[in-house]
């Protein structure tokens, strides 16, 4: 595939993994990918901004930090001063406990805003962890159920109508070669499409070990073959692994190698990674 | 130093917390430490709050439980427990044990806006764990509670909530929600009128009667409340709690523990082990360099092999001296903290076998690790 079809499938793409897999490196990498392609990107990351990003004239980074939501919500509503008075009483976090997941709604809310001002051409948000992906996208559900009328409930049908439909917004899921993180995925996956309505974007594999070629254990010095065998056996756990997620998700895949580099040398390679593994799909 | 550190905390704690980010195996650590406490002879619960369910899939427990405890089949004197935190079971149980009647458990139950409440994951979750550990510590029937705290920056949070529940539950504004009211809100002060109007604007004028109507239903609920929450926080701050930080040598994964010290220490909580858990295992006796020549010496699939076995010795000595350096960082801060080591598997961990392995690695004494 070449990567025009593939990064304009959809305006907003929201990574999600779980922890450790790489999720946030994932989400900068293809925004670095996306940029130097010759596409106008956005990278919006939650709480903190991507690490050894490098600045590039059609990339613009963006952090919006849920915990500040409702303030900056406010504010934009003309009632900044009320809402630094209510932070300062403590008061904020009443509102918020009365009213779970409003943080997670107001910034899917202000990535719907992003959409529509500015003239990028794709949006990569780093989201949340896989589990709390879907804490994420239930929240508009959640509250409108809670809540009924007003201009949260608004707001909730608006962000509804964006995650559902899949020419503005997929969901991209990250994990490792191991059957652990993998069987989360497929429960991610499933709950993604079946309950939210969301669509998926490509499977990325991350951290792949590299294959080892089979030759016979007599001809390597004895030293050696403990760490060969330890080698074959965790490359055979990896196929199983794969074999699981091929089996159970009909989603294509983006396998990327494991790198021990880290920071910008890191995003750079796993866009070449990624770039090739674009490129390979059908 | 001891020469048993990880023995000696299991058989001297009543509640154990390890922490740390995602992907480092910190329920299968979490699980270890449990069997270990049950081939020690005592009886320890394992109690995870991560709603994926990993410790499930470790133990072969398969689909999820809800809150029930389920003993786990050993070959031990001692026993091992393990449970999930299901938080909407757990608030329910909390409403109907603080109630003073039946009726009132019902009235609280079908409010709409502690149905909402009851069902988000976040804060619910951090105040439903403490409360769970509280149950779980006035529980005769286990010696030692093992708390596998989410994997996320924010997993300490739920030391907190106690603190944080009774002081939201003597806000003001709450207390002003529970006064009974006569006319709705029209008679509140001139003060609190441009809080609520905000509030209202916000979520909407439903969600405030709601919201009252709940709290209303909860008067005289909430002194209990609090009471417990204030034990959970006095137990997790006694010499009989330890903390544990879980890590693997990846520099994510060492940046998470570096933020899990700097928060252990804001918290002015002692930390007992760091568990330096899937370090890349040595094997023979050559070095990285003699592997790396060998590999230029050969050709072929063989070369491709000696190169791949040169770079597991060199992911391993990286490891090694990473893991080193967290180590003498987190000792200037806990100077008397102990360390246990435990090598990456070639395959996942799946079952209460490897789960053994990985127990037995931990408690080995530290010279042979």
């Amino acid at each position: 595939m070449e990567l025009h079809p593939f990064f304009t499938a959809q305006r907003v793409l929201i990574v999600a993994g779980k922890g450790g897999v790489g999720k946030s490196t994932v989400a900068a990498s293809l925004a670095h990918l996306s940029a130097r392609s010759g596409f106008r990107t956005l990278l919006v990351t939650l709480d903190e901004p991507a690490n050894g990003l490098l600045p590039h004239e059609l990339l613009e980074q963006i952090t919006v930090s849920p915990g500040r939501a409702l303030a900056d919500y406010l504010a934009t509503k003309g009632l900044g001063l009320i809402s630094r008075q209510l932070a300062k009483s403590g008061i904020m976090e009443l509102v918020a406990t009365t009213a779970p997941g409003l943080d997670d709604l107001l910034v899917l809310g202000r990535i719907k805003a992003f959409e529509n001002q500015r003239p990028t051409e794709v949006i990569i948000v780093d989201g949340p962890a896989a589990g709390h992906a879907l804490d994420l996208v239930r929240a508009p559900v959640q509250l409108k159920r809670a809540l009924g009328t007003g201009p949260i409930s608004q707001q909730a049908d608006e962000v509804l109508a964006m995650l559902s439909d899949p020419a503005r917004c997929k969901v991209m899921l990250v994990t490792t070669a191991a059957i652990t993180p993998v069987t989360e995925t497929c429960e991610a996956a499933e709950e993604l499409m079946e309950k939210a309505h969301i669509a998926l974007a490509p499977i990325v594999v991350n951290k792949c070990n590299p294959a080892v070629p089979l030759v016979d254990e007599e001809i390597l010095l004895p030293s050696i073959r403990q760490a060969y065998n330890y080698l074959s056996l965790r490359a055979e756990a990896q196929s199983e692994a794969i074999g699981v997620l091929t089996d159970s998700l009909e989603q294509s895949q983006l396998h990327l190698t494991q790198h021990h580099s880290d920071g910008t040398a890191l995003i750079n390679a796993i866009a070449d990674d990624l770039e090739q593994a674009i490129r390979d799909l059908p | 130093m001891s020469t048993q550190p990880v023995i000696d905390m299991c058989l001297s704690s009543r509640v154990i917390v390890t922490c740390g980010t995602g992907g480092v195996g910190k329920t299968s650590v979490a699980a270890a430490l449990g069997f270990e406490i049950a081939q020690q002879g005592k009886r320890a619960i394992v109690i995870t709050i991560d709603p994926a369910r990993r410790l499930a899939d470790a133990i072969g427990l398969g689909e999820g439980t809800g809150n029930e405890i389920q003993r786990v089949p050993l070959d031990t004197t001692g026993e091992l427990w393990v449970t999930m935190l299901d938080v909407q079971e757990t608030f329910d149980s909390l409403v109907r044990d603080t109630s003073p009647t039946p009726e009132r458990a019902k009235e609280v139950m079908d409010n709409s806006f502690y149905r909402s409440l009851s069902r988000s994951l976040s804060g619910t979750r951090d105040y439903m764990a403490a409360e769970r550990l509280y149950d779980l510590c006035e529980d005769e029937r286990f010696d030692v509670i093992i708390v596998d705290t989410p994997p996320s920056r924010n997993a300490l949070d739920f030391l907190e909530s106690p603190e944080r529940l009774a002081r939201f539950l003597k806000h003001p504004i709450v207390k002003f929600l529970v006064a009974p009211s006569r006319g709705g809100f029209r008679l509140v002060n001139a003060a609190m009128q441009p809080v609520l109007k905000a509030i209202s604007t916000v979520v909407g004028g439903d969600t405030l009667t709601g919201t009252a109507a709940f709290l209303r239903a909860f008067d005289g609920m909430e002194e209990e409340f609090s009471r417990r929450a204030l034990v959970v926080a006095a137990t997790l701050r006694s010499a009989s709690s330890s903390f544990v930080i879980v890590t693997a040598p990846s520099r994510d994964a060492l940046t998470e523990a570096d933020h899990f010290v700097a928060e252990l220490s804001r918290l002015d909580i002692s930390l007992k082990l760091i568990v330096a858990n899937r370090m890349p295992p040595h094997f023979g006796t050559l070095t990285a360099t003699e592997e790396h020549s060998m590999a230029q010496s050969q050709s072929g699939d063989l070369a491709r092999v000696y190169e791949l076995i040169a770079g597991l010795h060199d992911d391993a000595d990286q490891a090694d001296s990473d893991i080193q350096a967290f180590i003498q960082r987190t000792s200037s801060a806990f100077p008397t903290v102990s360390i246990a080591f435990a090598t990456e598997l070639a395959t996942d961990i799946h079952d209460m076998d490897s789960i053994g392995a990985l127990a037995q690695q931990l408690a080995a004494p530290p010279t042979q690790q």
